[in-house]
């Protein structure tokens, strides 16, 4: 296994084209500055090695089989299929979506490596080459050079530098799509706007529209699941009803109080929409909303119709014809309940689908106002709505910025205003705000839980913004003294949670998280028992 | 009469800007693509904490406001300072950028020439010798600038690993031969032409169509005279030509943040586009248009590229 590893090397057959030593990840603060403080790394199954792609860094993010050729003919296939897929990306009408943005990222990088040091994950490896921004975007690009251009064709690798297009190159490039987590912290940093995290995007389509390939936890588990079930988790129109007696039980347990939720109350000036997740693993977040909403005299519903409930579209995440089928399905709704607008909660990922990239997805009817939830809080919070009580959040607490609801879509400020009005020992991490640190959780890391990819993204994908917590608590770093991470956004609460447990930062740094609207109700002057607990 | 020189540099200058303009047309004809701006976006009237219209509710009925002065000024902080590298790769910024000032000033200095000639055939002499200092400053500095700064950029190319490894042989080749240009063309001005007297006087045959005389050539000058108009015609057609790139990437999609609104051009485009037809392989596209594909899924298989 070679340590320096050249762009060409991508199609070099061999067993694993790089190993991550501990040793060699970037260094943690205290207390995990000394060694034994974090869990070891491991191996690859054995097994694992027969059907999945091992061979770039032994972790697995494509949980589907990807055979190997057994012939040559079946190798030229494969290459074949690929430099289809490769067309149609370049093609005026498969690929309208983001062809201008992806030709011109192709076709202009000066390759200054400007970008490098703006990567979390780069600089958390180590700087393992293979997850230099450049390195798949520029393999990707001597691939089309080399193989559709007239320039390539003629001049060989003079014009396209050296690349060999062979079952290991695609099988690497597949899977190296899924190392970069869409943060696009490269992008903001380029003097010319390449965007590293758009050709990422871009080849993870390749992958899903032309060959079916992508992970089971966006795709059949996903974005399948969620137009057939009704929700990415399986949740179904029954069984959302049923949670949302169990969440009304909870809340009149916890807060005395008598909430009715509404729900496909048609004419609401509100369709509000949770990302799933939250119903299931943090029922507190959509009981916040609905507390904060009935008590400040919101006009608003939730839809118990298919799809109408969960507001994830990890169509977003890889494929585009997927995300044009959830947000139809996401605005559907909204017009058969008539309501004048859709308000995403605390979801990055389905802030910026819905309310950003999808809007020109849709058009006439299906074209309906789409915002955040952010602003309606700032202004229930700012019009003092609620009775608050900032000395019941007296605890430290700092905020994440979900790179998909701050740096790609601009919504900054609402939630720290709320921040600074609600929470006394609120203190920033650095860099925060559009120049923050994504949660290493984005792009659907959060949810893909296969194998051994879990051990990449707590090792490598979070370890940066793990080193913004630890650092932003330092002063207080003592486990007795309970500190919060406050985290807008569901699949960054995952990977969050995730992090917290695989490094013990709980046990071992009292560290705990959750989302703002449980802040909110924390600090209702009305509610005798803390809403959050942390225990 | 022209001479066959003349006509070369006429032609260079000719294709230079044809090819340029043909791809402005490429990328601005392109169909119009999903958004996919990123923060700050300087014309936001919030621009300083990177926020956007998203900030308020109910924005479509929300009346935009754009910052445009706070657009220009981030445009020109890019492409004169290019602020980015500055911030974020501060040593290769002390090549990058002298060689773009000596490259910006050396276009002026070609402007001037052009000038200059424009007002000795028009006869307004009196602003002739404003025009020779300028001339005498822009070239002199902007050959220097762009020389060191040329040599600079090909030095770190090549020596250091991660610039070289990400560098095909062309853009190797790119540097050597802009760096060619600018020796030949430091080389003649020290030499051959310290008061751009024989530049003038060319720039003044060529904007007079001939009439006025063509001035003798030293052959280092003329072998100059040659790489440069080669150079003219070689740039629009190379990654030199970034400078489009550059307008486009921040214009229509960093900074693109036109909301869709019912009715809105940008609505009709979108419709346009939703008609065109998918073509790609996975089982779960059933090759209709867009506007049918988002409407009816194809579920029911799920299949993957076996070999």
């Amino acid at each position: 296994m070679s340590e320096e590893v050249r762009i060409k090397d991508i199609g070099k057959p061999s067993k694993q084209l790089i190993k991550l030593r501990l040793e060699d990840l970037m260094k943690l603060p205290p207390p995990y500055d000394k060694p034994g403080e974090e869990p070891e790394m491991t191996e690859p199954k054995e097994e694992w090695r027969e059907r999945y792609i091992t061979e770039l860094d032994g972790y697995i993010a494509i949980d589907v089989p990807f055979e190997k050729p057994k012939t040559k003919e079946e190798e030229q296939r494969l290459i074949q299929r690929f430099l289809e897929g490769l067309k149609k990306l370049l093609d005026k009408e498969n690929n309208w979506t983001f062809l201008q943005p992806l030709l011109l990222s192709l076709e202009f990088c000066a390759k200054c490596q400007t970008c490098n040091d703006a990567c979390p994950i780069y600089l958390s490896s180590g700087k393992k080459e293979i997850y230099r921004p450049t390195y798949r975007s520029e393999v990707l690009r001597r691939i089309w050079k080399r193989y559709l251009t007239p320039a390539g064709k003629v001049f060989g690798k003079f014009v396209s530098g050296d690349i060999e297009l062979n079952w290991y190159t695609i099988a690497r490039l597949a899977e190296l799509a899924y190392r970069c987590t869409l943060c696009r912290r490269c992008t903001q940093v380029c003097p010319i706007g390449v965007d590293n995290g758009l050709i990422a995007h871009e080849i993870r389509k390749l992958f899903s529209q032309e060959m079916g390939v992508a992970p089971k936890a966006l795709h059949e588990l996903g974005t399948v699941q969620h137009l057939r079930v009704g929700s990415s988790t399986a949740l179904t129109p029954e069984g959302f009803k049923d949670i949302i007696e169990f969440i009304e039980d909870d809340i009149k347990e916890r807060t005395g109080k008598n909430i009715k939720i509404p729900v496909d109350e048609k004419g609401a000036d509100i369709l509000l929409i949770h990302n799933a997740g939250e119903y299931l693993s943090w029922p507190e977040n959509p009981a916040a909303f609905a507390i904060i909403f009935e008590e400040a005299g919101i006009s608003w519903t939730l839809s118990s119709e298919l799809v109408g409930y969960d507001a994830v579209n990890y169509g977003v995440w890889y494929d585009d014809v997927q995300l044009a089928r959830i947000a139809m399905k996401h605005v559907e709704v909204a017009r058969k309940l008539d309501v004048n607008r859709i308000v995403v909660g605390e979801c990055g990922h389905a802030h910026k689908a819905l309310c950003v990239v999808a809007d020109r997805v849709l058009a006439d009817e299906y074209n309906i106002p789409r915002e955040s939830c952010m602003p309606i809080l700032w202004d229930i919070v700012r019009k003092k709505k609620l009775n608050l009580d900032p000395e019941k959040n007296n605890f430290p607490v700092t905020l994440h910025d979900p790179c998909n609801m701050v740096r790609l879509m601009g919504v900054v400020e609402p939630q720290r205003k709320i921040l600074r009005e609600i929470c006394p020992q609120f203190r920033e991490m650095e860099p925060h705000g559009v120049y923050n640190y994504c949660c290493g959780g984005g792009s659907g890391f959060a949810i893909m839980q296969s194998m051994n990819f879990p051990e990449w993204r707590n090792k490598v994908a979070t370890r940066m913004k793990f080193k913004q917590i630890l650092t932003a608590f330092q002063d207080c770093i003592d486990p007795s003294i309970k500190k919060y991470v406050c985290a807008p956004c569901s699949n960054c609460k995952g990977a969050i949670r995730d992090m917290l447990d695989h490094y013990q930062a709980t046990m071992k740094c009292g560290i705990y998280y959750g989302g703002l609207v449980e802040l909110i109700v924390n600090a209702m002057v009305d509610i005798e028992e803390p809403f959050i607990e942390m225990f | 009469m022209l001479t066959p020189l003349q006509i070369s540099s006429y032609l260079a200058f000719a294709i230079f800007v044809v090819v340029v303009v043909w791809k402005f047309v490429k990328y601005a004809t392109m169909p119009i693509h999903l958004r996919w701006e990123l923060y700050p976006v300087p014309h936001e009237p919030e621009h300083e904490h990177g926020g956007s219209f998203f900030e308020h509710q109910n924005i479509w009925q929300l009346e935009r406001k754009h910052d445009k002065l706070n657009e220009l000024k981030e445009m020109f902080e890019e492409m004169l300072f290019i602020k980015r590298m500055f911030q974020n790769k501060r040593d290769l910024w002390y090549v990058s950028w002298p060689f773009h000032a000596g490259v910006y000033l050396i276009l002026v200095w070609l402007a001037l020439l052009f000038i200059r000639a424009v007002l000795v055939i028009a006869g307004i002499h009196s602003l002739v010798p404003i025009a020779d200092a300028l001339i005498m400053i822009a070239g002199a500095i902007g050959v220097i600038a762009a020389t060191f700064g040329c040599l600079g950029l090909l030095i770190k190319r090549v020596g250091s690993w991660e610039l070289r490894e990400y560098s095909a042989g062309v853009e190797i080749f790119n540097l050597f031969f802009v760096l060619a240009v600018l020796l030949t063309g430091l080389f003649a001005w020290i030499k051959f032409d310290p008061n751009f007297n024989i530049a003038k006087e060319y720039m003044l045959s060529l904007v007079s169509f001939g009439s006025q005389p063509m001035p003798e050539l030293p052959k280092p000058i003329l072998v100059h005279l040659i790489l440069l108009e080669l150079l003219f015609i070689y740039i629009p057609f190379t990654k030199i030509a970034h400078y489009v790139g550059k307008y486009y990437t921040f214009h229509t999609v960093l900074w693109e943040d036109a909301i869709n609104k019912p009715g809105s051009e940008v609505e009709r485009k979108v419709k346009r586009c939703l008609q065109f037809r998918v073509s790609w392989s996975a089982p779960h596209i059933a090759g209709r248009t867009w506007a049918e594909e988002a409407a009816n899924p194809k579920l029911d298989v799920i299949e993957r590229w076996k070999p």
